[in-house]
């Protein structure tokens, strides 16, 4: 049976779901028997061809992040959300309730130990959104495993049915949003 | 109550007539989700989640507020019901900024676990984030709108528990917000710090500065004690971690003394003062060094045995089994006739007052707390409850605002009470008898109810007073005086509370005003004095301030060589209570904190909080209490009656 086919991506994201993946310690030797890694952080590879499974961490809240969830989507049958901020918004989302000009004064001109500071303009540093967005109000999302980070015997539980070929919805006690 | 039977689910379950559904449910065990509901306070359906299906019903209808009647047909949980309930916790979690990976209340909020019940991994609606503040103008609590739900469970509490009404909704629709008094801070507010709010709040809105981050429920031990602090005896639940104090909460707030206030549920987690950790003696140079406990009692035993005049000072904070300790030390073993507590002064002003007013001079006649919950006049003279006995100034104002009751207040100085009340009678300080004395004549003038008590016995003085040239003479509207005496005269059931600003004047006279006021106004006087500590009444009943002088007057002549002071955790007054030890060859002072009086001191002893030791206390209304350590102190320190039968066993060798 040919390996499932899966790539990830983390976008405003602190990696902390990835690393939570890895945590799931011997099971990723059973994993690896199932399933093979295609673009994707943990494998470096940065070019996008079509998977199975794509996997998001992190939130939307830029226009390199919008692209790449969007071409992530595109090459995905099935899209998982990881974590708080793919499903959410999350602590990068806390910045929505404010105007973004303001953050961007605040964050490079504003702070205290900052001395003649400039917003970065060159065209190589992608735009801000006007808010930071989870992954679900830009592209369809077809499962979620929330969590900051999700345990890994939640990322378990959703590969597991995943592979059983079961979208997976998280059981009450082992969904954390926290 | 007339039964009512009524199907839930398919099976038949019994009612009172007057239940809500929510009300039978609970009772028989149907669990319904909630989230503005919450136990003793008037229910307002705002949250939705308690929709239950009712047949004949055109649609859903809330079970917290639906009148239960007999033979209604009813679901509580259906397909449609639990996608509605999905739907009002995706709409809840986008209407604010709810990020629950740093949130204090994560783990411990209600709003997390339904989602979580209710599987909510993601949301199908628009976020708002909506840009609102966080307040932490308070000295206890932050207001962190993010995360409020606009449940109101933090302003029923305050208005109907409280009595405050500090908190209320403003704006409408889409701005709406919790505010604090005519939106301010609500460290600027008329907020008193009971934090009944925050335990109320089902979030992270409200939470404590104290004990955040400190640990949640689930990782901590709960225990049940009481607090010993002003002689309420509030029941308390400290919930424990690790040896220390994350939080303090009321068992059932909706309960008679279940309302805490700053100096219960906020004290205990900020540091008071150094803490005394040893024992500790003066060595050649003066000054005080560590020394083990032998050495303490050595120490004692040498000098203290062997002095002519012998005094003992206890504070009334102590426990009762301290103080019976104190009170064998001092005159079974050292044969002293110089005991006293340091508030004794007022118990011999009460005790004098009562057998003059034709009382048997002890504490009997007076009321209990719960009385003023059902009095239709109170009348507050020379006290600020709010801020000496919080739970007492949350009942004076519930029934103030609840029940109607006529407040009159008797005082110098303004208190919060003074803008409710029928009238704010203020006199000179000095004048408060005469004043009493003015309302006791116009009530002769006005009449008494049927209820009152004997105008011969208790009316005679008043007899002597005539009102409006009193009025006069106090620059007080005679007018004030009247609407008072009115209230009072027609009132069925009066309850007078007078406290430190009449006690302060240690004149007997003044509180024999007081009580013939009290009892020519009913035939069953509820008369309330606020004792300054927590065990005042458990001392006095003891008998340890019978005597017949102050015993700190004697020792501020220097009539004292030897001195034993009980502190315990007093810290009121040290540096004057230092001043006045004069003329002492030796001072022992057993005590929890540092302070200029343990300056002074020969030899110190160390003395645990009520928070880590067993002890018993009477409640000011005469009720008996006791404390379960929450704690292990952290040092070595004997508990206070243990270290005092080791004194007195160290002298009698």
């Amino acid at each position: 049976m040919a390996k499932v086919k899966v790539a990830t991506v983390w976008l405003e994201a602190c990696s902390g779901c990835h690393m939570s993946f890895l945590d799931i310690d011997e099971f990723i030797i059973d994993v690896s028997k199932l399933v093979e890694f295609h673009r994707s952080p943990i494998t470096d590879i940065k070019k996008f061809t079509p998977v199975d499974v794509g996997i998001v961490e992190g939130s939307v809240g830029n226009e390199e992040e919008k692209e790449i969830i969007e071409e992530l989507r595109h090459n995905c049958k099935i899209l998982m959300a990881w974590g708080d901020c793919a499903c959410f918004g999350g602590v990068c989302a806390m910045r929505s309730s404010l105007d973004k000009d303001e953050v961007l004064k605040y964050g490079y001109i504003d702070t205290a130990s900052t001395y003649k500071g400039k917003i970065p303009q060159s065209p190589g540093v992608p735009a801000l959104l006007d808010k930071v967005y989870p992954a679900n109000q830009i592209v369809k999302v077809d499962c979620y495993v929330p969590g900051c980070p999700p345990e890994p015997e939640a990322i378990k539980y959703a590969l597991t049915e995943l592979l059983a070929g079961r979208i997976p919805i998280l059981p009450s006690n082992i969904m954390r949003f926290d | 109550m007339s039964e009512i039977t009524l199907t839930i689910n398919g099976k038949q379950v019994k009612g009172n007539q007057g239940d809500t559904i929510l009300d039978i449910c609970t009772a028989n065990g149907i669990d319904i989700p909630t989230l503005c509901h919450h136990k003793g306070l008037t229910d307002v359906a705002a949250c939705r989640l308690c929709l239950v299906e009712i047949e004949k019903e055109r649609g859903p209808r809330p079970a917290c507020t639906y009148p239960a009647r007999d033979g209604l047909v009813i679901n509580t949980s259906s397909e449609k019901l639990e996608k509605y309930r999905r739907l009002i916790l995706e709409l809840l979690f986008t209407e604010r900024n709810h990020l629950c990976a740093y949130c204090v209340a994560s783990g411990d909020c209600e709003l997390q676990s339904m989602a979580y019940r209710y599987q909510m991994d993601s949301t199908r609606y628009q976020y708002s984030w909506p840009n609102v503040i966080v307040d932490s103008s308070h000295p206890y609590v932050v207001m962190d709108h993010n995360r409020c739900i606009l449940c109101g469970r933090c302003i029923r509490t305050c208005d109907e528990i409280t009595g405050a009404h500090a908190l209320d909704f403003g704006k409408r629709g889409w701005k709406t917000m919790v505010c604090a008094d005519i939106n301010q801070p609500l460290g600027e507010s008329s907020c008193i710090s009971c934090g009944g709010c925050f335990q109320a709040c089902p979030t992270g809105a409200i939470f404590s500065k104290g004990s955040a981050y400190k640990g949640r429920p689930d990782e901590c031990q709960a225990v049940e004690s009481t607090c010993a602090i002003c002689g309420i005896g509030c029941d308390i639940k400290g919930l424990v971690k690790d040896n220390k104090v994350v939080r303090i909460d009321s068992p059932d707030m909706t309960r008679p003394r279940g309302l805490l206030c700053d100096m219960g549920r906020f004290g205990p987690l900020y540091k008071a003062a150094e803490r005394i950790t040893t024992p500790m003696k003066k060595n050649t140079k003066g000054q005080l060094v560590d020394c083990t406990y032998d050495e303490a009692f050595e120490a004692i035993a040498k000098k203290l045995g062997g002095l002519s005049s012998m005094a003992g000072l206890a504070s009334s904070k102590a426990s009762t089994e301290a103080l019976k300790a104190f009170a064998d030390l001092m005159t079974r073993t050292l044969n002293s006739k110089m005991v006293d507590t340091l508030d004794g002064d007022d118990f011999r002003t009460i005790s004098a007052a009562t057998a003059q007013a034709g009382g048997d001079g002890n504490l009997k006649m007076e009321a209990k707390l719960e009385d003023i919950l059902i009095a239709d006049c109170i009348l507050v003279i020379g006290a600020h409850p709010i801020k000496t006995h919080p739970v007492i100034g949350s009942y004076i104002m519930r029934a103030a605002t609840k029940n109607k009751a006529q407040l009159v207040v008797l005082d110098p100085l303004r208190n919060p009470f003074t803008f409710r009340a029928t009238a704010w009678l203020k006199p000179a300080e000095g004048k408060e008898g005469l004043t009493i004395k003015a309302l006791g004549n116009a009530i002769l003038d006005h009449g008494l109810a049927k209820t009152a008590g004997d105008k011969n016995k208790f009316g005679a003085e008043f007899k002597e007073v005539e009102a409006k040239k009193a009025a006069k003479d106090l620059g007080i509207d005679v007018h004030d005086i009247y609407k008072s005496a009115e209230a009072l005269a027609e009132a069925k059931n009066v309850v007078i509370i007078y406290g430190n600003g009449i006690l302060q004047y240690k004149n007997p006279d003044l509180v024999t005003t007081i009580l013939n006021l009290a009892g020519l106004v009913s035939s069953k006087p509820r008369v309330i004095s606020l004792k300054r500590n927590g065990n005042s009444r458990g001392a006095w009943e003891m008998g340890i301030s019978n005597v017949k002088s102050s015993v700190m007057a004697e020792v501020a002549k220097g009539k004292a060589k030897g001195l034993y002071l009980l502190l315990a955790d007093d810290m009121a007054d040290s540096q004057a209570l230092a001043d006045s030890l004069k003329g002492l060859d030796f001072l022992v002072v057993q005590a929890s904190y540092q302070s200029p009086v343990t300056a002074k001191a020969n030899v110190v002893l160390p003395s645990l909080l009520w928070t880590e030791a067993k002890g018993s206390y009477t409640t000011l209304d005469g009720i008996s209490k006791s404390t379960r350590p929450m704690v292990k102190s952290m040092a070595e320190i004997k508990d206070d009656a243990a270290t005092l039968k080791e004194v007195a066993g160290h002298l009698k060798k």
